[in-house]
């Protein structure tokens, strides 16, 4: 008698012991450091008060999208379950599909997104992923300065030089440069190769098949190498990465700057010394060719190794609502993923510039789909970087481009 | 007296202690015994992962491809004999190599004498010898990245103030590697130096007293006394600096991350890419069997020279 009760009290002891860390689920966020985790952190709250006995918390690094990747494929190829919910940039699910590190959303309906971001996250017809927001790069310009000498945002690249070599006369500041752009050996580098390769109508990879056209790719590489040799971007351009542009055009010290839309909430915060006085627009086309743009955006994938994987897949579900993607691009500037919200009065008051930016995004061009992508953005950027620090000659880095990628994609 | 420790002796020696007699084992089971866990220790840590590396090398394994491991017996090393990537980096590796082993001995020759000056107060000197050994590399390679850097770097800034003009150092492939061995024979000299000064004070004082009375030089007490009297502690110091050079990754990888394209690219930063960033486990196992032999090589030169010296 004495016996069972000692138990039973035992029993119910332990019991209370395990239920209370049993209640709450705590799931583990991946944001890069680039990606505002601070505004995320909002929306995380708002999921964590409709969920009570879910706890989310996020863990950051990787301030661009190759050091996150090699954080996470060391992460995931360990099998490790500490993180339940990943950002992936949109390049990335192809290859996590067929590592198999993501697991499906079975019967999710992804018509609700904009096309190019359905697309970018249904693998081998399987949604491995949902989209977190849309992106694509855009040409950022001094209004100010446009208007002073009376110049119509260009629309070809020709223009452009044109545009600055009239604003450098009469300026006549030093300090004032004419475009900045990605040319440090980043992934950014590769849309820096791609936007005037397919502005002149040709297509990298089509259907997992390589269709490399290596006139377009010498022009291309030339054009770039044309801004250092012409002094309209500085020589050190080669150093140059994507947040490096974002400063230098929030300092007031570049007239035209290639870039993804976040450039946009800071260029308008307190320390910018261009509040006010920035327009965006489409990229420039080739002479003769069309205005094209990079896809860019990121994505919310759940690990296939998470031990919460009903309550993760729930996280993303509402990471990826339209009630995030709103909040998302009224206070951190990322463009939504769904069609409706480019025109919704909020959103348009906190970035006028995103009711055109629909169909900027609309005909952006996704880079290529394949598992090994790592390699053929390596190849690219490599060689961007050598032939704007003049060591290779645009002749060979096409040819260079060319060898590697068939290599890559036989 | 004398005859009742030696018997005490002989006994002991005749007899092995109790606990074995206990387990009735033999000297060569004791042997093994003893030797058995610093064995199973070095197999688990060091024999078994080089063995799986070298096993790993032979098939065709990449995460990227969603396919099940193949053996491909030497194939992975027929691509790496066909991929220019990989001689230029190995090529770069030896460079490095060969240019900042020397370099580190003779800054880290000059800090050891420095530092073995009869100062008054020796830890100043003793304190900036050991704080370069204690920065981690990678924190190194960030700090120097900034100090070359062509715009905001201090270098450059220097150079202005004498009036030559500055250079953008990871422009150019031959600048960006004289900015990474300058770093890392910063960053090594003070290891050099740290082993260089132990050996500098075991040579007696008297040796140099001694040439003094008969008249040696400075000059001639260096290379009569102290050089030959150092050559051990050079020896072990050269042998962990170019195995450390041979893997030399954090520098460059913090500095330039191999550019302007890939000139400055190292083999273990080829490894590493193709390991973490392309998932191909196949053949970053070949490419890192290449520089495990690599490593083996140069050890086995260094232990010969130390074997003929002795």
């Amino acid at each position: 008698m004495k016996k069972t009760l000692l138990t039973g009290l035992l029993f119910s002891a332990s019991m209370l012991a395990l239920s209370a860390p049993a209640f709450a689920e705590e799931l583990k966020v991946y944001i890069s450091s680039q990606h505002q985790p601070q505004v995320w952190r909002q929306v995380l709250d708002k999921f964590e008060a409709a969920n009570p006995g879910t706890k989310v918390t996020i863990e950051t690094g990787g301030n661009t999208s190759e050091a996150q990747a090699q954080y996470l494929n060391t992460i995931m190829s360990a099998k490790d379950s500490s993180l339940d919910v990943l950002i992936l940039d949109v390049i990335r699910p192809a290859q996590f599909a067929a590592a198999g590190w993501t697991s499906p959303f079975e019967g999710k309906d992804m018509s609700v997104y904009l096309p190019a971001y359905a697309e970018a996250n249904t693998v081998d017809g399987k949604v491995v992923a949902l989209p977190a927001f849309a992106d694509s790069m855009f040409l950022y310009y001094r209004k100010d300065l446009l208007e002073k000498y009376g110049i119509e945002p260009p629309k070809t690249w020709d223009e452009l030089k044109a545009a600055v070599k009239k604003i450098n006369g009469g300026e006549n500041n030093a300090d004032l440069q004419g475009l900045s752009f990605q040319g440090k050996a980043i992934e950014g580098a590769v849309c820096t190769f791609l936007l005037p390769y397919w502005s002149q109508g040709k297509s990298l990879v089509q259907n997992g098949k390589l269709t490399f056209d290596k006139d377009a790719a010498v022009k291309s590489l030339k054009l770039w190498k044309s801004f250092v040799d012409e002094g309209i971007s500085k020589k050190n351009i080669a150093e140059v990465a994507t947040d490096d542009t974002r400063k230098e055009f929030q300092a007031g010290n570049v007239v035209f700057a290639v870039n993804w839309s976040y450039a946009w909430a800071q260029s308008q915060g307190k320390d910018s010394a261009v509040v006010g006085k920035v327009g965006v627009t489409r990229l420039p086309a080739m002479a003769g060719g069309d205005q094209a743009t990079c896809l860019g955006g990121w994505e919310w994938g759940v690990s296939a190794y998470s031990k919460h994987q009903e309550e993760a897949k729930k996280l993303v579900e509402y990471l990826s609502s339209p009630e995030s993607s709103k909040f998302m691009a009224i206070n951190g500037s990322l463009l939504p993923t769904y069609p409706s919200l480019y025109q919704d009065a909020e959103v348009v008051k906190a970035a006028p510039w995103f009711a055109d930016a629909k169909q900027v995004v609309e005909t952006a061009k996704p880079r290529p789909v394949t598992p090994r992508y790592n390699e053929v953005s390596e190849t690219i950027r490599t060689t961007v970087n050598a032939v704007l620090a003049g060591v290779m000659t645009p002749e060979d880095g096409a040819t260079q481009i060319e060898s590697r990628l068939k290599r890559i994609l036989r | 007296m004398t005859t009742s420790t030696l018997t005490t002796t002989q006994r002991i020696e005749k007899e092995p202690p109790a606990w074995t007699r206990m387990l009735d084992l033999s000297d060569r089971a004791l042997a093994v015994l003893l030797l058995a866990p610093a064995a199973i220790l070095l197999s688990l840590i060091i024999v078994y992962p080089v063995a799986r590396l070298a096993y790993t090398s032979f098939f065709s394994l990449s995460l990227t491809s969603g396919l099940p491991a193949e053996f491909v017996g030497l194939e992975n090393y027929q691509l790496m004999i066909e991929d220019p990537v990989f001689w230029e980096t190995t090529w770069n590796t030896v460079l490095i190599t060969l240019i900042t082993v020397p370099g580190a001995l003779v800054v880290g020759m000059g800090l050891a004498l420095l530092a073995n000056l009869p100062f008054r107060t020796q830890w100043p000197v003793r304190l900036s010898l050991l704080i370069p050994w204690a920065l981690p590399l990678s924190f190194a390679g960030l700090i120097f990245a900034w100090f070359f850097h062509s715009e905001y770097g201090v270098v450059n800034d220097v150079l202005n103030r004498f009036g030559i003009e500055g250079v953008i150092w990871f422009n150019s492939p031959d600048l960006a590697f004289a900015a990474i061995c300058l770093t890392i024979i910063w960053k090594t000299s003070s290891f050099m130096a740290l082993i260089i000064l132990a050996g500098l004070q075991t040579i007696p004082r008297s040796l140099y007293e001694a040439a003094d009375v008969d008249g040696a030089g400075r000059l001639r007490q260096f290379f009569e006394i102290t050089l030959p009297l150092l050559k051990p502690a050079i020896v072990v110091a050269l042998i962990f600096r170019t195995i450390t050079a041979l893997q030399t990754f954090d520098i460059p990888y913090m500095m330039t991350g191999g550019g302007p394209g890939t000139s400055t690219a190292t083999l273990a930063m080829y490894i590493h890419q193709n390991t973490v960033s392309f998932l191909d486990l196949g053949y970053g196992s070949a490419l890192a069997v290449v520089m495990f032999l690599l490593s083996m090589c140069v050890t086995v030169v260094y232990l010969r020279i130390i074997r003929t010296k002795e």
